[in-house]
């Protein structure tokens, strides 16, 4: 459904005459256009739909003879409103005293007093005097909803919100309110602890102290802290965040409303994971390898010897740029290995480089799709993507544009996705046949022949003529959402033209309110290739001078001696790149290995000869580009803790050793320096990108992108998907909770994911396995073991493990076909 | 309106402007005898000066002295939650407070929390009593200590405990009456 078009109608609000646009509701009008509040509880446009729980928000509106709850009235053409008579305010000041009646008043020792709506609102709108004498209602408390949350049931004023979130917005439905009248209390269903991947929503959502943050309790008054606005960088969401900064600490994060961006809400990572900042594992003080055991030195012998191991490498060195990595760091990266150093070997992109023109076709700003657009499209294909996984907000997004503005979901995935209820239809294909299929539904969309297309991605034929229907039928704008392992697997070309093709015969290039939108699989990873910290593109996606090793190549060359040092940057190959095998044997043969790491992840632990503490994000400056082209920028929060210093700053100065100084003196100067050398990032600067960023592919520099070729391309016939005779199909994915982060924060540690093996009911029984027992997935002499989840819509004849954490990771079977049996 | 300089000037009164005569001898001697007067009858009034240290002016029952945090009689527990409203009160910002939770195992308070940190930096209040006044629990009171000299800054930032502790030097309380 396309975006809503606005009719402003006018209407008088306390004797002034307003415009606001119709069907918006009387609350939000007069808060916006009239300048005045009526004060609400229960009411929050984000959540959806009013429900008029807690009666605050009472005005009087002249033609009704009784008061109307101004939440849930919309503004309609000549209406006219008083939120200032006495029978008003009788009533305002009745509601707050029937509120107050069972809230217990320990405002000293809660964690909302001083940012409480309904101290605020109690201030602003009550009598000040209760008659109420008799005993309030009591709860045990404070009990814990889950491991996050704490729940106090006497502070609740039962407005609803939190019930309405887990039910409405999040769509988890574990919370609901139990009894009647006064007896009524929230609580999860069977009373398990509230677990899912948005529930910290609800505690910045309550209007009292009844549900606060565990890892926050007690931490800070609101006057004890500063709010320092950032974003995100834990995954490509890159959500807006506040940081709550007490002692140069970060205590707590909160949303910070982007409607372009994250609509308002935050994952649980983003919203818990900053505990990784303040603890002790996190690297603060650079560690050089003495003994066969890393050791901390001082910084100037930690750069000395980094530069001479380099500049004895030189040109035989490679580099890895992981995904958390600023437009900054990468863009003085690329000078420290190209200029300083002589080597083309540097990339950002895990499993192997795509044609450059191909990635100039994917990126070209007249078929960006934006967030936003997910909401309103007319219908929107998930490919090959994991959105709860792989960037969690948009999760929310796309059941926003479900429930409430018609949007026919469609998924086309290996692995049952947690969207699938929601979808109008979900198709499931082989894993890593992504490209097949999507070459598959270009075909069916053609009107040409596609059943073997689908057999080869392990498909159904009736089910892509499904989707190709319900894609035709939707309308004109269409999303695609796609995870960037469409295009990372050895037939990454393939894949990337089959999507393109896709998109051509869709019709998406310049469409407004439709396009491509990839969920890349770091968060800046985006930036980073418009930056060209790839091995085959130079700055601006230009052609490279010489085209160097990929990620993959780099590992193979490490393996064979061609090159002898490696610089991770935010990256362990262990952990990122598909292979494990073949980093295992790149690292123990490599020489130098120089790591920017926060956390010992395994490659760093076991192979780097010197570690440079990185800088936190909550302490990091510079830009990052969304994966819809919004270049936001990062704030420094707090002091960098420990030693750590700036690691712009430190990329330069080794450039600088090393005999060629990019001239680098502040983090801005090469925020500028990006700003003017990408042509189509011209004219933005720090001051413009401001707090909510700017899309690039909005403005008019976006003309000077490189031009690619278009669409159709013809596809090579892919090969069939290998089909399972007794043993299973291999498919991984990260989890959102596999990262080290989440295993270093105390709160978010029980999230951490163990190995788990999803397989489908049928090949369960088959295999005699049930639901938690432990099973062995093994392939050609490796073995990983795993508890055992079955899952109602996985493919039958797959398997699927989880790749990216330390121990039992998917990353070390090499697949395609494996073996599952019980432990 | 122009200014009109007329109005601005100042009509200067002066003395006579020659001395001499019955009038010039009493400008001369006559006025300093006055104030000789004044002098001479203070010797009859006696000594006012307060020996101190040794001997100290007791104070008003609502003099504004050094702070002292308080527990229960009953149950030794302290009756500051750790709320951070005198922080908050605080017009010098010169109170720190971070608060913890209490367990049944390592209960401090008599409420959820209790303040794990509370320090005071005396170098900078003001002894307005805001804190006193801000306070939900009466926890916080402003004593009658005054003499608070110390020869190192930090040594002014008075921490939980010797908030807490009684003064070991009382000062004298004026009676009712006095």
């Amino acid at each position: 459904m396309p975006r809503p078009t606005e009719k402003l109608v006018s209407l008088t609000i306390d004797g002034n005459e307003v415009q606001a646009p119709a069907g918006m509701m009387l609350a939000d009008a007069a808060l916006k256009y009239g300048d005045v509040e009526i004060p609400v509880f229960c009411y929050d446009a984000k959540i959806g739909p009013p429900v008029g729980a807690c009666r605050m928000c009472l005005v009087e509106v002249e033609g009704i003879p009784k008061l109307q709850a101004g939440c849930s009235v919309a503004v309609t053409d000549g209406m006219v409103v008083h939120t200032d008579t006495p029978t008003v305010k009788a009533a305002q000041e009745a509601v707050l005293e029937f509120i107050l009646i069972n809230h217990p008043l320990d405002c000293p020792v809660c964690d909302k007093g001083g940012e409480c709506p309904l101290q605020d609102n109690a201030f602003g709108w009550g009598g000040g005097l209760s008659r109420f004498i008799e005993p309030k209602r009591h709860f045990e408390k404070p009990l814990a909803l889950s491991p996050l949350i704490a729940i106090d049931r006497e502070r609740c004023i039962l407005c609803y919100r939190c019930v309405r979130y887990s039910q409405e917005v999040a769509e988890d439905d574990q919370l609901v309110l139990e009894e009647r009248g006064a007896d009524t209390f929230v609580t999860t269903f069977d009373g398990h602890p509230y677990v899912a991947p948005f529930s910290g929503n609800i505690v910045e959502l309550c209007p009292v102290g009844a549900l606060t943050s565990r890892p926050y309790r007690f931490r800070a008054r609101p006057w004890d802290i500063e709010q320092a606005g950032s974003v995100c960088t834990l995954c490509p969401a890159q959500c807006n965040v506040s940081f709550s900064v007490r002692d140069e600490r970060v205590l707590r994060v909160l949303g910070r409303d982007h409607e372009g961006v994250d609509d308002g809400w935050l994952c649980d990572k983003g919203r818990f994971a900053y505990q990784a900042i303040h603890v002790d594992q996190r690297i603060t003080e650079p560690l050089m390898r003495d003994g066969g055991e890393l050791r901390p030195v001082t910084w100037e012998l930690a750069i000395e010897t980094a530069a001479k191991l380099l500049s004895h490498a030189g040109a035989k060195t490679g580099a890895l740029v992981g995904g958390e990595t600023t437009n900054e760091e990468g863009l003085l990266l690329t000078h420290l290995v190209r200029e300083a150093l002589g080597s083309n070997d540097i990339d950002s992109r895990p499993g192997g480089a795509l044609e450059l023109e191909l990635l100039r076709a994917l990126n070209a700003p007249t078929l960006q799709a934006s967030v936003p657009d997910l909401q309103y499209a007319h219908a929107v294909l998930l490919l090959d993507c994991e959105p709860v996984d792989d960037a969690p907000i948009l999760d929310l997004r796309l059941r926003k544009g479900v429930r409430h503005h018609g949007v026919k979901l469609l998924i086309a995935s290996s692995r049952p996705s947690a969207l699938d209820e929601r979808a109008a239809h979900s198709a499931r294909f082989a894993p890593g046949c992504g490209e097949a299929f999507a070459a598959a539904l270009g075909a069916a969309l053609a009107g040409k022949p596609s059943a073997s297309l689908a057999q080869a991605a392990g498909a159904d034929a009736d089910d892509v003529a499904a989707l190709a229907a319900q894609l035709r039928e939707a309308g004109e704008e269409v999303v695609i959402l796609w995870g960037e392992r469409l295009t990372a697997g050895p037939r990454r070309n393939e894949g990337a033209r089959a999507l393109l093709n896709l998109a051509d015969e869709l019709g998406l290039d310049g469409r407004d309110g439709g396009g491509l939108l990839e969920i890349p699989s770091g968060t800046n990873s985006r930036g980073l290739r418009e930056l060209g910290v790839l091995p085959n593109a130079s700055i601006g996606l230009g052609d490279a001078p010489t085209v160097g090793r990929d990620s993959q190549q780099i590992g193979e060359a490490l393996a064979a001696g061609d090159l002898s040092a490696l610089i991770l940057l935010h990256s362990d190959p262990l952990l990122d790149q598909p292979s494990s095998e073949l980093w295992q044997r790149a690292l123990g043969k490599a020489s130098t290995v120089i790591a920017h790491a926060a956390f010992l992840t395994p490659a760093v632990l076991e192979h780097a000869n010197i570690v440079f503490p990185a800088e936190s994000y909550a302490e990091k400056e510079g830009t990052v580009v969304h994966p819809d082209s919004r270049v936001q920028r990062l704030r420094r929060s707090i002091a960098r803790q420990g030693e750590t210093r700036a690691e712009w700053a430190l990329l330069a100065e080794l450039a600088a050793l090393l005999g060629n100084d990019p001239k680098a003196l502040t983090c801005s100067m090469v925020s500028a320096r990006i700003f003017d050398q990408v042509p189509f990032y011209n004219g933005l600067s720090l001051d413009l990108l401001g707090g909510v960023g700017i899309r690039w592919s909005e403005r008019q520099a976006a003309a000077s992108f490189p031009g690619a070729p278009s669409a159709p391309f013809t596809l090579d016939p892919p090969p069939a998907a290998s089909s399972p005779n007794g043993l299973l199909r291999l498919g991984s994915f990260r989890s959102i909770w596999a990262s080290p982060e989440v295993e270093a924060s105390p709160a978010l540690a029980f999230l951490h994911p163990r190995q788990r093996v999803e397989i489908s009911p049928a090949d369960a029984e088959r295999l005699g396995i049930s639901n938690g027992e432990i099973v062995t997935v093994a392939s050609n002499g490796d073995s990983v073991n795993g508890l055992a989840q079955i899952r109602a819509n996985a493919p039958v004849g797959t398997v699927f493990l989880q790749s990216s954490i330390p121990q039992q990771s998917a990353a070390l079977l090499g697949g395609p076909m494996v073996e599952v049996k019980r432990a | 309106m122009a200014w009109d300089p007329e109005k601005d000037v100042i009509e200067v009164v002066r003395g006579p402007q020659k001395a001499g005569g019955a009038g010039g001898l009493y400008r001369a001697f006559g006025e300093t005898l006055r104030g000789l007067k004044t002098t001479f009858g203070q010797l009859r009034m006696g000594v006012d000066t307060i020996q101190y240290p040794e001997q100290k002016i007791p104070v008003y029952p609502r003099f504004r002295g050094r702070h002292q945090l308080h527990r229960f009689e009953d149950s030794g527990l302290e009756k500051c939650v750790g709320c951070s409203l005198c922080a908050a009160a605080c017009p010098a910002d010169c109170i720190r407070v971070v608060a913890a939770e209490n367990t049944p195992e390592h209960r401090v308070s008599a409420g959820e929390r209790y303040a794990a940190v509370y320090e005071i930096n005396l170098s900078r209040c003001i002894f307005c009593g805001y804190c006193e006044i801000a306070c939900p629990f009466d926890a916080i009171t402003m004593g009658h200590e005054y003499e608070l000299s110390d020869a190192n800054r930090s040594d002014l930032i008075f921490t939980k405990e010797m908030l807490l502790a009684e003064p070991i030097e009382r000062t004298p309380l004026r009676a009712e009456g006095e």
